[in-house]
Formats: C-alpha cells, sequence, structure tokens
C-alpha cells in the first residue's frame, strides 16, 4: 500500500524534536486505552462506543484494551469496561478525584500514560472530552485527532489511522502520528455502535494509586442540572429533521406536530441552526450530534456531507424534497419528490388513522 | 490587572483573544495530492465562533476597564479578520505569521499562541485572560484553549457563556454542557472558552474602523525574528499529526428508492407503506404509536 507523499514511519532522532518534547523509545508504547468518563451510573454510553474502534485498532496491532476509570468512589463502575470488551481496567479511586477540573483529571491521567506507556488512548469527544484530550495531548507534547469517524492500523509501523472528514466532508483524511508515541483521538457520541455487553466477560482490574494529585486551579462553585423535558435526539428511536427547504420557522411547527403523532423529536440542519429556528443541541451532522434512529424522516434536508454524517447511523432515511436534484435522494431509502406542505399534513392525518388501529389492537393498515 | 477591592472602575483587565481567519465557505477544494485545503479564490471570513468571544471580552472590558488585544497566527492576509475586530472595538491587533509557522497542526499552533501571549505579557503588559472560540468552522477540533493553557499551564474550562470577576479578583465563569449549567472559579491569569452562539457579536461601527486606519500602531505584526521559537517546534517540524492521504467518503448502503407522488396524500401514503414494509421500522413505529402521541 502507498501512503502518498507520507513521511517513512519510525523513531525521529532526538536532536531533531522540538526540545520541549521529551524524546520516547517509541518501542516501549504498547497497548490501546479507553478513557472513561463516569458519572452517577457509572461510565457514560459515549466512552464505552469507544471500546468498538479500540477492537478494530487492537485486533490488527495485536495489543491489549485497558479501560481507565478514575474519580472517588469508582471503582465498581471498572468492570462495565471488561462486560463490554476492554481486556483490563485500570482505576485510581482517590478523594482527591472526587470533584473534576480538567488539570486535575488531565495531570492524573498524564501521570498514568507516563507510567503505563500506551501507543494509543481513546477519548469520547462528549463536551467534557473535548475540554480534557487535548491538555492531556499537549502535557505529553503528543498529537491528537479530534472528532474521527474511522480508525485502522499500519501493523509494519504500528500507526494508527485517525480517519476523519476534514472541512466540507466531501473527503476522509487519514491522519497519522508517524515520529511521536502515544496517539490520541477522541470521536464524537453515537459515531460508533456500543459493543455487546457480556456480564460473564473476565478481565483484570488494577487499582492504582497516584502520590500526586495537583490542586484544582479552577474550582466547580455549583452545578444546575438542566431538565430535560424530552429524549435527547441522540437517544431518540424516530428522528424527523427539517433543513433550510422548509423556508419559515413555522415550517418546523408542522414538523412539530407530526413528531409528536409519532412520537419522535425534531432535529435539524446546521443551516436550521444557523437560520435560529432550532436549538445547537439538535443540531444533526458532524459539527452536531450523530443519531442512530430506526427511522429518520428528513423534511426540505439538501443532503450536504456534513449533515449526512450524523444519519450514518440511522437505519432507515426518508426524504421528502421538491426539488429531484437534491443529493440527499441517493442516501435515503425511501424519497418522495413533493412539497412538503403537502405531505406532512397528510401523514399527520394517515399517522393517527394508524395510531387508532394499533389503540384497538388491529395490525395497522395503509389503504 | 490593577485592583482595589470595593471600587469597580479601576479593576482593569488585558485580555487576549484569539481569531482564526477561515474559509468563507462550506464548499472548499481539498488539494488531493497533500490533502490540505485550496485557499485560492475562496473568500475568508472570521471563523464565526470565534465572534462571541470576542463579545465576551469586550463585555469585559466596558464594566471593568483595560485592554482587548485580539491575535492570529495566519497568513498575511488575516489582516482583515483583524480589522473586522478592530472594528467591533478591540483596542489592538497582532498578527503572527512567518513561513516558519506553515502546516502547523494544533499542537505547534497552540505552541505559537501560547509564545505570542507570553510575549505580550512581557512587551505589552500582564495578561489576566485569553479568551477563544469554541471551535473553528474549518477543523472544529475546538483543541487550541486546552492546548495553549496546557503550554502557560494556566487554569481554563470550557464552553462559557458568561463572565464576571469577584471583589478578590477571581474570575467567575458560567458554562453550560450538555444537560447542566455551572460556575466555575478561576485563578487568573486564565483561559477560557467561549461557547458556540452564546452572546451576540456587536456590529462593526465606523469609528472604530477609521481609528485602524488613523492609527497604524493598533496593528503589531511578529515574525519569528521577534516571538524567537525554534523552528523544531513550530510549523510541519512542530506537528506530530500529519495528513497521510485522502479518500472520498464511504457510501452508506441505502435503497435509493425515489417516488413522484400524484398529490401530498399518494406521498404519505407511499411513505407509510414503505415503512411499515420494513421490519424494524415497522416495529419501532408501532411501538410508538402505542406508547405514545398522548400529546397529539
Amino acid at each position: 500500500m502507498s501512503w502518498g507523499t507520507s513521511k517513512v514511519s519510525g523513531q525521529q532522532s532526538c536532536d531533531k524534536l522540538c526540545p520541549e518534547w521529551e524524546c520516547r523509545d517509541n518501542s516501549e508504547y504498547r497497548g490501546v486505552w479507553v478513557v472513561g468518563e463516569v458519572d452517577e451510573n457509572g461510565i457514560i454510553e459515549p466512552s464505552l462506543q469507544m471500546l468498538t474502534p479500540a477492537k478494530k485498532v487492537a485486533s490488527k496491532l495485536n495489543a491489549k484494551i485497558t479501560g481507565i476509570v478514575i474519580g472517588h468512589n469508582v471503582k465498581q463502575f471498572a468492570r462495565q469496561f471488561i462486560e463490554y470488551g476492554a481486556d483490563e481496567a485500570i482505576v485510581v479511586d482517590d478523594p482527591r478525584l472526587e470533584m473534576y477540573a480538567p488539570n486535575v483529571y488531565g495531570e492524573t491521567i498524564v501521570s498514568l500514560i507516563k507510567k503505563y506507556k500506551p501507543e494509543m488512548v481513546f477519548v469520547a469527544g462528549t463536551m467534557k472530552g473535548r475540554e480534557l484530550a487535548p491538555y492531556i495531548a499537549n502535557h505529553l507534547r503528543a498529537g491528537i485527532t479530534a472528532d474521527c469517524t474511522d480508525f485502522d492500523a499500519d501493523e509494519k509501523t504500528r500507526d494508527v489511522f485517525q480517519i476523519r472528514p476534514p472541512f466540507g466532508a466531501v473527503l476522509l483524511a487519514y491522519i497519522r502520528t508517524p515520529n511521536r508515541r502515544p496517539q490520541m483521538a477522541t470521536a464524537r457520541p453515537n459515531v460508533f455502535p456500543l459493543p455487546p455487553r457480556d456480564p460473564n466477560r473476565s478481565g483484570e482490574i488494577i487499582e492504582e494509586k497516584v502520590d500526586h494529585v495537583p490542586p484544582p486551579k479552577a474550582k466547580l462553585i455549583s452545578r444546575k442540572v438542566i431538565p430535560r423535558t424530552e429524549t435527547p435526539i441522540e437517544k431518540a428511536e424516530l428522528v424527523v429533521g427539517g433543513g433550510k427547504g422548509l423556508g419559515t420557522a413555522e415550517g418546523f411547527k408542522m414538523l412539530q406536530e407530526l413528531a409528536d403523532v409519532m412520537g419522535a423529536v425534531v432535529g435539524g440542519s446546521r443551516k436550521a441552526v444557523d437560520l435560529g429556528w432550532i436549538p445547537h443541541e439538535r443540531q444533526i451532522g458532524q459539527t452536531g450530534k450523530s443519531i442512530k434512529s430506526v427511522i429518520y424522516i428528513a423534511v426540505g434536508i439538501s443532503g450536504a456531507a456534513q449533515h449526512m454524517f450524523g444519519v450514518r447511523e440511522a437505519e432507515v432515511v426518508v426524504t421528502i424534497n421538491k426539488d429531484p436534484s437534491a443529493p440527499i435522494f441517493s442516501q435515503s431509502d425511501y424519497g418522495v419528490v413533493a412539497d412538503y406542505r403537502e405531505v406532512v399534513p397528510n401523514l399527520i392525518k394517515l399517522l393517527k388513522e394508524l395510531k387508532e388501529q394499533v389503540k384497538k389492537g388491529e395490525t395497522p393498515r395503509i389503504e | 490587572m490593577v485592583l482595589f477591592t470595593g471600587s469597580r472602575e479601576v479593576m482593569r483587565v488585558r485580555i487576549v483573544v484569539g481569531m482564526k481567519w477561515v474559509p468563507g465557505t462550506q464548499s472548499v477544494r481539498i488539494d488531493p495530492k497533500t490533502g490540505t485545503l485550496i485557499r485560492e479564490g475562496v473568500p475568508s471570513i472570521v471563523n464565526p465562533h470565534d465572534l462571541p468571544a470576542v463579545e465576551l471580552a469586550l463585555r469585559l472590558k466596558d464594566k471593568y476597564g483595560g485592554e482587548v488585544i485580539a491575535l492570529t497566527m495566519s497568513p498575511p492576509p488575516a489582516v482583515k479578520g483583524l480589522e473586522y475586530l478592530v472594528g467591533m472595538g478591540v483596542d489592538k491587533a497582532i498578527l503572527v505569521s512567518d513561513r516558519v509557522y506553515a502546516g502547523a497542526d494544533t499542537l505547534a499552533t497552540s505552541y505559537v499562541l501560547a509564545n505570542a501571549i507570553k510575549k505580550i505579557d512581557k512587551d505589552i503588559g500582564k495578561v489576566d485572560l485569553a479568551v477563544f472560540g469554541q471551535e473553528t468552522t474549518d477543523s472544529s477540533t475546538a483543541h487550541i484553549a486546552a492546548q495553549t493553557a496546557s503550554w502557560l499551564e494556566w487554569p481554563y474550562v470550557y464552553y462559557v457563556r458568561d463572565a464576571w470577576l469577584t471583589e478578590e479578583g477571581k474570575l467567575r465563569v458560567e458554562r453550560i454542557l450538555e444537560n447542566a449549567v455551572e460556575e466555575w472559579e478561576l485563578d487568573m491569569p486564565a483561559i477560557i472558552n467561549v461557547a458556540m452562539k452564546s452572546l451576540k457579536p456587536r456590529p462593526v461601527s465606523l469609528l472604530n474602523k477609521i481609528r485602524f486606519k488613523a492609527n497604524p500602531s493598533t496593528l503589531i505584526t511578529w515574525s519569528n525574528n521577534d516571538l524567537k521559537l525554534d523552528t523544531r517546534c513550530t510549523g510541519l517540524k512542530g506537528s506530530p499529526t500529519i495528513v497521510a492521504k485522502t479518500v472520498d467518503v464511504p457510501e452508506v448502503p441505502r435503497k435509493k428508492q425515489v417516488y413522484t407522488p400524484k398529490n401530498g396524500e399518494d406521498a404519505a401514503k407511499w411513505i407509510l407503506k414503505a415503512l411499515l414494509s420494513d421490519e424494524k421500522a415497522s416495529k419501532a413505529l408501532i411501538r410508538a404509536l402505542k406508547e405514545g402521541g398522548e400529546k397529539a
């Protein structure tokens, strides 16, 4: 395989390195890590999802997968990593890690990485993960790639290809870190599926102690949880999305009505967010959320690559668009070329009829 | 920072705000050989997500006094972007530009920015706060604020939508996460990353633009002769990551059935028939119709 203009991988001589970078023997770095973000219920799903690319990379490199859990009273969560496919877990359970602060968690993970020397570190690209991961990478003077959508590895050089869509999302860039370890990457939640859980899987749980935990440089004063009245879009089974083609903010009211009838959540394209028609947390796409709904109904969405990235994991994509040349038609399962103003009210009406049939215990049928 | 407890007017703050000059369109081309963006012929703009950061910096200056200094590492055309920020009310603008900075990944970029902040600290005056936009529209990594904080060893937090100073001279911020609003306190100097779309940026004023034209000292240009950084730490050489190659986005397999209906009702029927004939889709739909939809 040819990698075009890329450099030949290998150890860089120390005198060529930036003097701010510690010179390392890259061959000492082995193994694939997943850093776990923890909430009161355990390791959050986006972190467990990172075991999916970790497995792909680890099997190519014949490497061990290690889950990392740090915090206070978190020991019991470490097993979750094993059940979802890690070979082992390292846990640091320390009262000094009770409160998250970027420098406290960041530097604790840095000290673990310096001790165990993994070659690849995955961090879920949640908001906290995106805050923390670049700090860890930079403290190690290591490379990091954000928002990867796929990974691969070169067995010979043990370089991990961190694959991400660059600006415009029409091409995928293969990013590699030829002379530096560890390699680090983040991926947004739901870009990768959750691996299957096996409660009987066994693996070692290593309880690690750290001597030095830095004092927090930033302190949490208060926290107010925002009550969620509706299912977050990334967890919804049924999603209706709107784009610029709706023409007006009013169009979203019609979509909301459709969503209410079928029990779906409304999202939209970046353009719809930019126009202020929907809030950013319901943006579907590369710079928003990735959805994994069973049904996605895209209305007035042209099908820009950035948007379509966010629906890769959706099972069935339905499109309503009056422009037959919209690129979304070739990326959908079922498309109708029609004005949504005529289609959506009819969908609402028919779905109400179906609901009646279902409530009577009948098999729903369309005449 | 000058600080006298109880007297707000004299709490002056010096704030550096980062800016990136990015292609103004989503449909840019990529050089298949190098994997880098083809910038020729693509008009550039100030990264839209930097504008709430500029606005927050200006609001802090309005409230406490002091100065706001815009900073960018970029080829010279980015002066246009700096001019825009001066038009918004930024006091000084610094362009850091040198061939040896070209081809930098985020590690090498943040290295130059961190050292530029150190130079501002030394040459212009003590920096209390550095503010960055949440991410850029052209690469959207959101790395720079954390990496710069790491180089400088300053405290930092992300996704800030409001900030103020306490009487003790600490920085308080409100930040927004997926499911919570948090208040944090940071010692200064500090770095904050400002949540996208969190603040409406003020318009450019003509008066400020004239000020820029009339006072050339508003714009400062530094090359590596000024920063004197080891060139093994900058540009391509200072970047651990490289773009190895680019490929076309793989297609997700879809059925691609397209129907041109007679009317809206026909369209709705066709869609629902298709969904009911799909095993997984029909199960999910029926379950949802059974359980929910009480609202409707």
